[in-house]
C-alpha cells in the first residue's frame, strides 16, 4: 500500500469508528437525550440562519470596512509572528503517535511534509467552516463564497507560517549573519511600514471630533485610500477580497491571485525544506506531557505557574480539613489569573469608552467606578461559581488522593466549598466596598436613605447565593459525574456531549432558583414587617435572614454530599 | 502480636466483573506481605480497598484495630498508600506538599521528619519544586516521603520501584527493611519477583481475584507436590501457581 493510500485509510478508518463510537453511544438514553438537545440547540443557533443557496442580501458599508480591516489585520498580524515571534524550528507538529508510526516508516521526508501540509490545511477549512458559522453571514451576502476565500486566505496563511519557519531555520543555522539577515529584513519592512502609516496620518491626521461613527469610518477610508497605507494593506487586502466578494463577478476576479499566491507558496514550502524530524519529536514529547498533565487533574502547563506566597501558614496542629482550604486558595493564587482577565477587562472598557468619545472615566471617574464594581459584585454572583473552581470539579480527577486522606466524606466536601466560597466572598465584598463608597451614595436623589441599607443587604446575600451556586456545581460532579464530569482537561466530543452540557447547566440553573424561593419567602415574612419599624434598614435584616436560610440549605446539602462522596465509586475504577 | 492489617472475606466487584473474591489474610507487626499475580489479578483494587479508596462490596477489613468502613478516619491515620502512578497537586510544591500532608495527619515534628526523608530520598535541594519538574524517579520518591511523614502502621505499596535509578531502587529496599524493622506492616505489590523474594516474609499470590497460595515462600514450595517444588525459584512456583489459577474453571 503506498504512502497515500495508508494515509486515506488511516482518516477513513479513523472517522468511521469514531462516528460508529458516536452512534453506538447514542443507545444510552443520556447521550440519545444530550444528542437531541445538542442538535437543536446547532439548528437554531446556526444552521436555521445559514443559507449557502445564493445572496441574503446587502451588508452596509460600516460591517464591510470593520470586517476588512479586521481580517486584513488579522492576516498582517499572522505574517508579522511569522517572522518575528516564537522559536526558530519547524513549525509542523506531530502527535507522539505520528512520531511513533510514521517516522520510523519506510516513507521520504517530503511525503510527510504533503502529509502534515494536507492535515494543516484541512484544519484551516475547519477554521474557515466556523467562521463562516459564525461570521460569514453578517458581513458577506454569500455565505458560500466566504467559506471558498476563507479557506483559501486561511490555507494560504498556513503555508506561509510553514514556509517562514523552515526559512527561520535555516537562517539559524547561519548563526550571527542568519539572525542580521533575519532581523535586518524584519526591521526593514516594519521600518517601511511605520513610514508609510506616518506619512498617510499627515495627509490625514486624526479628526479632534471621532464621536460619530460617520466621522470614524470617512476617516478611516481616507486613510486607506491614501498610497502610503493602501501599500501596507495590500497583501493582506488580495488574500481577503474573495472571502469578502459581494458578488459573484467579484468573487471570480478576486480568485486567481489567491489561487497563484496559494501555490507559489506551496512551492516555496517545498523548496525550504528542512529536516523537521528532531523537533517534530521534542515537541510531541511536550504535548503529550502536557495532555498527561490535564488528565492528572488541571491544564496547567509547569511554566505557566508562578510560585507566589501561601495565603497563610499552616500549622500542623488543628482541624485536618484546613489543609485542604490551605491548598486550594494556593490553587487560586498561582492558576487563578483572575486579577489579571479582571485588570485587562478594566482597561478595555476604559479603551472602548474613550474611543467612543464618552470621557466621564476621566473626568468623573469615582462616578463610573462605583456603578461598574457594584455591576461586577452581582455579576459574580451569577458567573462566580462557574469561575472559581478550586473545590471538588479540580480535584475530583484526584478521588485517590482525596479518598486516602484521613477526612470524612463531609470534612471534604466542607472545606472544597470553603476554599472557593472564601475566593469568591472576598472579591464581591472588596467589589462592593468600592460600589458603597465611591457610587454616588446618598448623593443621588432617587437612591437616598436606600444605598447603604442596600449595600448592607448585598453583603449578606450576594455571598450566600454564591455559596449555594457553589454548591450545586459541586454536587453536581459528585452526584452525576457522566453528566457533569470535573476538570480532567479532556473533555468529550460531538453534539451529544455538547447537549448533555446544556442540559446539566439548564439542570443546576433550576436547582438553585429552587433553593432561592424559601430563602426569598422567609425574607419576604421577615421583611415586610420590620420595613414597618426599621424603613430602608429592614432591607440588611432580611438580606441577613435569606442569607441565614441560603447557608442552612448548604449546610444540610453537605450533610447529604459528603454521604454521597464516601459512596462514590466513579467509572474510572475498573479493575487493572 | 495483634495483627496490624486484618481482612477477612475481601470482594470487590464491578458490576458484573469480580475484581477480588473472598480475601482473607492477616499482617503482624514487622511483616512483609507481598502481594504478587498476573495483569488484571485484582492486585490494585485489593490495594485501594485496603487504602480506603474503593468501598468493598464485602467483607471486612481492620487496620490497626480499626475497622475501615465503620471508623475510616481512625483507619486511614495509621496507614499510607503508595500507588504505582504517583498523583500530587500540581501547584504546590515539594515542601508544601509535605506541609500539607502534615496537617492532614497532625505531625508536630515535620520539618525535622520532612528534611530528613529529603535527604534519605536524595530530594534535597528540590523543596521548591513543583511535581511538573520532577522526573518520573523523583515524584516516586516524593510520594514515598509523604508516604513515611506520619509514620504509618501500615504502609501499602503498588509497584514501589517504579521509575526508580539502581542507586534509588537500593535505597528504597533499605528503607522499606528499615520501616520494618522498626515496627511497621508492609504489604506489598509488584510484577519484579526477585524484589517480593528479597523483601517478604510472606507472599499473597492471586489469579482471577482469588487467593492461590499463601503462606512463606518455604511454606508454598513444600505445598507443591513433587520433586520440582523443592527446588523450585518464585519465578517457577508463580508460573504453576497462576497458570493452575487461571485454568481452573
Amino acid at each position: 500500500m503506498s504512502f497515500p493510500r495508508a494515509v486515506a485509510f488511516l482518516w477513513a478508518a479513523t472517522w468511521r469508528n469514531r462516528i460508529r463510537r458516536q452512534l453506538e453511544r447514542l443507545r444510552k438514553p443520556r447521550y440519545l437525550l444530550g444528542a437531541l438537545v445538542g442538535a437543536a440547540y446547532l439548528y437554531s443557533v446556526f444552521f436555521r440562519r445559514l443559507d449557502f443557496r445564493g445572496s441574503v442580501g446587502t451588508v452596509s458599508e460600516g460591517v464591510r470596512l470593520f470586517a476588512e480591516l479586521s481580517l486584513v489585520g488579522s492576516a498582517l498580524g499572522t505574517l508579522f509572528a511569522a517572522w518575528a515571534l516564537g522559536r526558530d524550528r519547524p513549525s509542523l507538529t506531530f502527535s507522539e503517535t505520528e512520531v511513533v508510526q510514521l517516522f520510523p516508516a519506510p516513507v521520504p521526508r517530503r511525503a510527510l511534509l504533503q502529509y502534515k501540509l494536507v492535515r494543516g490545511l484541512l484544519g484551516t477549512s475547519l477554521g474557515a467552516l466556523f467562521a463562516t458559522l459564525f461570521l460569514g453571514r453578517t458581513i458577506s451576502p454569500h455565505p458560500a463564497l466566504f467559506f471558498v476565500g476563507a479557506c483559501l486566505a486561511l490555507g494560504t496563511l498556513y503555508l506561509h507560517s510553514t514556509a517562514a519557519s523552515f526559512v527561520r531555520t535555516r537562517l539559524s543555522a547561519w548563526g550571527l549573519w542568519g539572525q542580521v539577515v533575519r532581523w535586518g529584513s524584519v526591521g526593514g519592512v516594519l521600518a517601511l511600514v511605520v513610514l508609510a502609516v506616518f506619512t498617510s496620518l499627515r495627509e490625514h491626521p486624526v479628526p479632534e471630533d471621532l464621536s460619530s461613527g460617520r466621522a470614524l469610518r470617512g476617516w478611516l477610508q481616507a486613510l486607506m485610500a491614501s498610497p502610503g497605507v493602501a501599500a501596507v494593506l495590500w497583501p493582506g487586502r488580495l488574500l481577503v477580497a474573495p472571502a469578502l466578494a459581494q458578488s459573484v463577478g467579484d468573487f471570480l476576479w478576486a480568485l486567481p491571485p489567491v489561487l497563484a499566491l496559494m501555490a507559489a507558496h506551496y512551492g516555496w514550502v517545498l523548496w525550504a525544506e528542512v529536516p523537521f524530524e528532531e523537533t517534530a519529536v521534542v515537541r510531541a514529547e511536550s504535548r503529550s506531557r502536557e495532555r498527561m498533565l490535564r488528565a492528572s487533574g488541571r491544564m496547567t502547563r509547569v511554566g505557566s505557574l508562578t510560585l507566589s506566597r501561601p495565603p497563610f501558614r499552616l500549622l500542623p496542629r488543628g482541624r485536618p480539613e484546613v489543609a485542604l482550604i490551605w491548598k486550594n486558595l494556593i490553587a487560586r493564587k498561582r492558576m487563578g489569573g483572575g486579577f489579571a482577565v479582571f485588570l485587562a477587562f478594566i482597561i478595555l472598557g476604559g479603551a472602548i469608552a474613550a474611543m467612543m468619545g464618552d470621557t466621564r472615566l476621566f473626568t468623573d471617574t469615582r462616578r463610573v467606578l462605583g456603578p461598574v464594581a457594584l455591576a461586577l459584585s452581582v455579576m459574580l454572583t451569577v458567573v462566580g461559581p462557574s469561575a472559581f473552581r478550586m473545590d471538588l470539579r479540580m480535584d475530583l480527577p484526584k478521588l485517590d488522593l482525596l479518598r486516602a486522606m484521613p477526612l470524612t466524606g463531609r470534612q471534604v466536601v466542607r472545606a472544597q466549598l470553603a476554599a472557593s466560597s472564601l475566593a469568591l466572598t472576598s472579591f464581591q465584598l472588596a467589589l462592593l466596598a468600592v460600589a458603597l463608597v465611591l457610587g454616588p451614595g446618598v448623593e443621588a436623589s432617587r437612591l437616598g436613605g436606600w444605598w447603604w441599607p442596600g449595600g448592607l443587604a448585598l453583603a449578606f446575600l450576594l455571598p450566600a447565593v454564591s455559596l449555594s451556586g457553589l454548591f450545586v456545581q459541586n454536587a453536581a460532579v459528585v452526584l452525576f459525574p457522566s453528566w457533569v464530569p470535573a476538570d480532567t482537561g479532556e473533555r468529550a466530543r460531538g453534539i451529544e456531549a455538547m447537549g448533555q452540557r446544556l442540559l446539566a447547566v439548564v439542570g443546576t440553573l433550576v436547582v438553585m432558583l429552587v433553593g432561592l424561593i424559601p430563602a426569598g419567602l422567609v425574607a419576604l415574612v421577615v421583611g415586610l414587617p420590620a420595613s414597618t419599624l426599621l424603613g430602608p434598614w429592614a432591607l440588611p435584616v432580611a438580606g441577613f435572614v435569606a442569607a441565614g436560610v441560603l447557608v442552612g440549605e448548604v449546610w444540610l446539602g453537605v450533610m447529604a454530599l459528603g454521604h454521597a462522596f464516601e459512596r462514590l465509586d466513579v467509572s474510572e475504577d475498573r479493575p487493572e | 502480636m495483634d495483627s496490624v492489617l486484618r481482612v477477612e472475606g475481601l470482594e470487590k466487584a464491578y458490576g458484573e466483573v469480580k475484581a477480588v473474591q473472598g480475601l482473607t489474610f492477616e499482617v503482624a507487626p514487622g511483616e512483609v506481605l507481598g502481594l504478587v499475580g498476573p495483569n488484571g489479578a485484582g492486585k490494585t483494587s485489593t490495594l485501594r480497598c485496603l487504602a480506603g479508596i474503593l468501598p468493598p462490596s464485602s467483607g471486612r477489613i481492620l487496620v490497626a484495630g480499626y475497622d475501615l468502613s465503620r471508623t475510616p478516619v481512625d483507619a486511614k491515620r495509621a496507614l499510607a498508600f503508595l500507588p504505582d502512578e504517583p498523583r500530587f497537586f500540581e501547584y504546590l510544591t515539594v515542601w508544601e506538599h509535605l506541609n500539607f500532608t502534615a496537617r492532614l495527619y497532625g505531625v508536630e515534628d515535620w520539618e525535622e521528619r520532612g528534611r530528613a526523608l529529603l535527604e534519605e530520598m536524595e530530594l534535597t535541594g528540590k523543596e521548591k519544586s513543583l511535581p511538573g519538574e520532577l522526573s518520573r524517579g523523583m515524584k516516586q520518591k516524593l510520594s514515598i516521603a509523604c508516604g513515611f511523614l506520619h509514620s504509618p502502621k501500615l504502609i501499602l505499596l503498588d509497584e514501589p520501584l517504579t521509575g526508580l535509578d539502581p542507586i534509588g531502587i537500593r535505597r528504597m529496599k533499605a528503607s522499606l527493611r528499615r520501616r520494618a524493622e522498626q515496627g511497621a506492616a508492609l504489604v506489598l505489590s509488584s510484577h519484579l519477583l526477585p524484589l517480593v523474594e528479597e523483601l517478604c516474609h510472606r507472599l499473597l499470590v492471586i489469579a482471577g481475584g482469588k487467593a492461590m497460595a499463601l503462606g512463606s515462600l518455604e511454606d508454598i514450595r513444600a505445598r507443591l507436590s513433587g520433586a520440582e517444588g523443592e527446588h523450585a525459584s518464585l519465578e517457577e512456583l508463580f508460573v504453576r501457581i497462576t497458570s493452575a489459577g487461571t485454568q481452573a474453571p
